[in-house]
């Protein structure tokens, strides 16, 4: 995986770190649907709210 | 990113209006204390960013950027309080303009205004540490370990990681927690459904024996497995629906015997202990006031953490930084943490009474159900109460907020109410007093109510799985997140470590070239420990000096800032910084900002004129990149030099018939570069203890050094038989004692008739030739190719050239040996 760079060449360090986990939690063997969600919730939306996080990371099944 | 052209100030701060030309390039602005450097360094981070952080830091107050943004004149009309920048953008090979004023800050006049500049002024917004001041500096050097991880966190925008980071974790925990009252529910439905089938394990073996002897009564063919999908009634008649419903005896007396036992729990002296206890504990923190309204604001914060989203306040709409919003709610969480662990200690003595709260619940909720079926039917209002009484005290233990709420509730439910046990006792006497059903009612009633409670089992079941799937990925999620972005993290720590230990070295490499330092992350602090001479680490205060500390904070700034900008760090705003330098070291730090930030645009402020000049010097800042600022009036704003040439303005001075002021000029100067050159050339002058050393003492040494190094290098270039170079420097040496002789410098000490103070005396014509011949003469110190000051090389030991910082000069010293 490439170093996370915006704009000319600016380290964005926390889309490097988000980048690096969503990479090792494929790895991990985690669902590719809970990939997909963090990647939107992290990345495309940089949504960080605990709300936000934990409708990546459950889904819709948020009460058992 | 950026590199500033111009910048124009009106009416902000203490400037009243100023242009500034810094044409891309290194600058800096020169002035005693007070006379607006510093404005224009506000201006600078105001045009760029939409605020000035020197009035929106720590410990502002009331102080506000609107408010106190404009002169103080001008304070009333903020649109009056404008600045603009003309700024390159080296990537798309554009010049942009970029204009606000105070009277809306947040919106800047950008042209042009297309989608790419657009994005990378955004950028440039998003990192206002490109200003940094001295107070700054301090921050990442002597702060406590946990202030300089908020800083160096602030400084590489980690905040975001962090906040995931802490989200992830509250999630895995909440995950966790939801598992307890839900393994509680799966016991509770398997004892009760043990109790229903009258066996004492939970087994798929003792289950199908006990459900399959009841069949085997009712004539019912075995079942030879218990699935998921499995009914123990299979194959039963229905009730008729006439049939009225009625108590099964032997399934209710077991449910009533649990019953007592549960209220007889709560009564026992272990669960009276544990109540005394954690009434206290709660007591004692409902007393105290302080931790009272810590308890409640912990609890408020944290949920209000997860709450913080969008860009304004869900309650007043007041627009918010969400960055700040976080990191200020943040703060305040951590300073809570006393408070959190007092509240974590509760709650480890609370669980085993919620257990045993649930269980009454729970099986006065099945007991109650029998009530109505008796004959007569038993009134069973206490216990249902003291059923809900129970739910509701679940919840409030589970919450514990607020305190006295949870101490009434464990005051009201320590002891069970008579009313409760006679309904219990009611209930059984009625249930006791039934008939034995024959063995095919018994059979039925055990296999109905197994069967209800089987399904109730496996309901808890399936929530329980689901529940510790969630929190098994919650959990391997968090610490994934952590792993990762601890190891991101631990990668960047040690790349700017060397980083900044490499650059550290580059300016005290006369002393420290075996420098080292460690960057210590652990548990959201960040160690800061430096080698002192071999000597061991120790924090950069234990034994460096501040001005050696400084200089380790603008390595650490530069180190850190490369890491993060990477090639786009074409930009940095150093207010008073370098000034902090010890003064040995400042050469050096010249050096390194040249060398290694070769694309880095520095605009730099000093109230030392002498650090200038090492910047001149040392080619840091090049032609007219300095203004200095000679003094301030609220009316005027800064008053400065236009031109701060010194022979330009000497010049001008002879224009002006004003002899005096050229020669204090040529004086002044003369002084400064006669040591520098002395410093350069390591010319041998009669030491003072008071370092005041006079211009007659110095220049005459860097002159007479200058020949004998020329001396020292034609004897070099004939031991090495290099016939051409020794013409060149033959060449060079008598044009060198020309320009020499011409100066009459040397003389000085010999003939005071030509000493320097008695050049107020001369009239323009007699000293206007005086300041050609001193202007030639610092022209044959220079090298022609790069017009820097010459050296000698090494700084120490013994010479071995005469060179210049761009290399084209470069005289060798060292004879041939033999």
């Amino acid at each position: 995986m490439t170093t996370a760079l915006i704009a000319e060449g600016t380290r964005d360090v926390p889309t490097q770190v988000f980048q690096k986990f969503l990479q090792a939690l494929g790895e991990a063997g985690a669902g590719v649907e809970l990939v997909v969600r963090l990647q939107k919730t992290l990345i495309e939306e940089r949504a960080f709210s605990e709300r936000a996080l934990k409708q990546a990371v459950l889904g819709e099944e948020s009460q058992p | 990113m950026i590199r500033v052209e111009a910048i124009t100030i009106k009416e902000f701060r203490g400037i009243r209006d100023l242009t500034l030309d810094f044409g891309g390039k290194n600058f800096v602005v020169c002035g005693p204390n007070g006379t607006g450097k510093s404005g224009v360094v506000d201006a600078l981070e105001f045009a760029l960013t939409g605020n000035v952080s020197r009035l929106s830091g720590e410990g502002m107050g009331e102080i506000s950027l609107k408010q106190h943004g404009p002169h103080v004149d001008r304070r009333n009309d903020p649109e009056k309080a404008r600045v603009t920048v003309r700024v390159t953008i080296p990537s798309l090979d554009k010049t942009v303009t970029l204009e606000r004023s105070l009277k809306d800050p947040a919106t800047a006049l950008v042209t042009p205004r297309d989608p790419a500049v657009m994005a990378v002024l955004r950028q440039v917004k998003a990192h206002p540490e490109i200003v940094l001041s001295r107070r700054e500096l301090i921050r990442y050097v002597l702060a406590t370990p946990g202030k300089r991880a908020e800083e160096v966190q602030a400084l590489l925008h980690l905040d975001q990681v962090e906040q995931v980071r802490v989200g992830l974790q509250k999630i895995a925990n909440s995950c966790e927690k939801q598992l307890i009252p839900l393994g509680g529910a799966v016991s509770q439905a398997r004892e009760n459904l043990l109790r229903a089938l009258e066996i004492s394990e939970f087994t798929r073996q003792k289950v199908l024996t006990a459900a399959n002897a009841h069949r085997a009564a009712l004539g019912l063919p075995p079942l030879t497995d218990l699935t998921e999908s499995t009914s123990l009634k299979d194959g039963m008649a229905a009730p008729a629906p006439t049939k009225p419903l009625r108590i099964p005896k032997t399934q209710a007396l077991a449910d009533l015997e649990t019953t007592r036992e549960a209220l007889a729990e709560i009564a026992s002296a272990a669960t009276t202990t544990r109540v005394a206890e954690v009434m206290a504990d709660l007591t004692a923190l409902a007393t105290d006031p302080a931790v009272v309204a810590g308890v409640k604001r912990e609890a408020f914060y944290a949920a209000g953490m997860g709450l913080i989203e969008g860009e304004a306040c869900p309650f007043c709409d007041a627009p918010w930084d969400l960055g700040e919003l976080r990191e200020h709610v943040q703060a305040k969480i951590d300073h809570l943490q006393e408070v959190s662990g007092k509240r974590a200690t509760a709650e480890r003595k609370i669980a085993p009474l919620l257990a045993t709260f649930r269980k009454v619940q729970a099986t006065i909720d099945i007991v109650v159900g029998y009530a109505p079926l008796a004959t007569p039917p038993v009134v069973s209002g206490a216990a249902s109460d003291y059923s809900a009484k129970c739910g509701i005290a679940v919840g409030q233990l589970v919450a514990l907020l607020p305190l006295g709420d949870t101490i009434a509730i464990l005051r009201d439910l320590a002891a069970v109410p008579q009313a409760v046990l006679d309904t219990i006792g009611e209930i059984y006497r009625a249930v006791a007093a039934l008939p034995e059903p024959t063995k095919q009612d018994a059979a039925r009633d055990s296999l109905t109510v197994a069967q209800e409670r089987l399904e109730v089992g496996r309901e808890a079941m399936r929530k329980q799985k689901i529940a510790k799937e969630q929190a098994q990925r919650a959990r391997q999620v968090s610490d994934l997140y952590t792993k990762t972005s601890d190891a991101v993290l631990a990668g960047i720590y040690a790349a700017v470590e060397k980083d900044f230990a490499s650059l550290y070295r580059c300016v005290n490499r006369d002393d420290e070239d075996k420098f080292a330092a460690h960057l210590t992350p652990s548990m959201g602090k960040l160690g800061f420990d430096v080698d002192f001479y071999g000597r061991g680490f120790f924090p950069p205060g234990a034994y460096h000096s501040e001005g050696h500390q400084d200089g380790m904070g603008v390595c650490l700034y530069l180190g850190l800032m490369r890491h993060l900008q990477g090639s786009a760090f074409t930009l940095a705003v150093l207010d008073d910084v370098l000034m902090s330098v010890d003064a040995g070291h400042r050469r050096e730090v010249c050096t390194l900002l040249k060398k290694q930030f070769p694309n880095t645009q520095f605009i730099m402020t000093t109230h030392d004129p002498i650090w200038l000049r090492h910047m001149k010097a040392e080619k840091l800042i090049e032609g007219r990149a300095a203004v200095q600022f000679r003094g301030w009036t609220v009316d005027q704003g800064p008053t400065r030099w236009d031109d701060w040439d010194v022979w330009k303005e000497i010049d001008d001075y002879l224009a002006q018939n004003n002899v005096r002021a050229a020669a204090a000029l040529l004086r002044h100067y003369l002084e400064y570069m006669s040591a520098e050159l002395c410093h350069r050339l390591r010319a041998p002058v009669e030491f003072r203890g008071d370092a005041r050393y006079e211009l007659g003492e110095l220049l005459p040494a860097a002159v007479s050094r200058l020949r004998k190094l020329y001396s020292k290098a034609k004897e070099a270039a004939s031991s090495w038989n290099q016939k051409e170079a020794l013409g060149r420097l033959s060449a060079a040496a008598s044009d060198f004692a020309r320009l020499a002789d011409a100066s009459n410098a040397e003389q000085w000490q010999l003939n005071a008739a030509v000493h320097y103070n008695s050049w107020d005396n001369l009239g323009k014509e007699d000293f206007a030739p005086v300041v050609k011949a001193f202007r030639q003469l610092l022209g044959a110190f220079v090298c022609k190719d790069c017009g820097g000051y010459v050296r000698v090389s090494p700084d120490r030991e013994t010479p071995e050239s005469l060179r210049c910082e761009c290399g084209k000069t470069n005289i060798n010293l060292h004879k041939k040996s033999g």
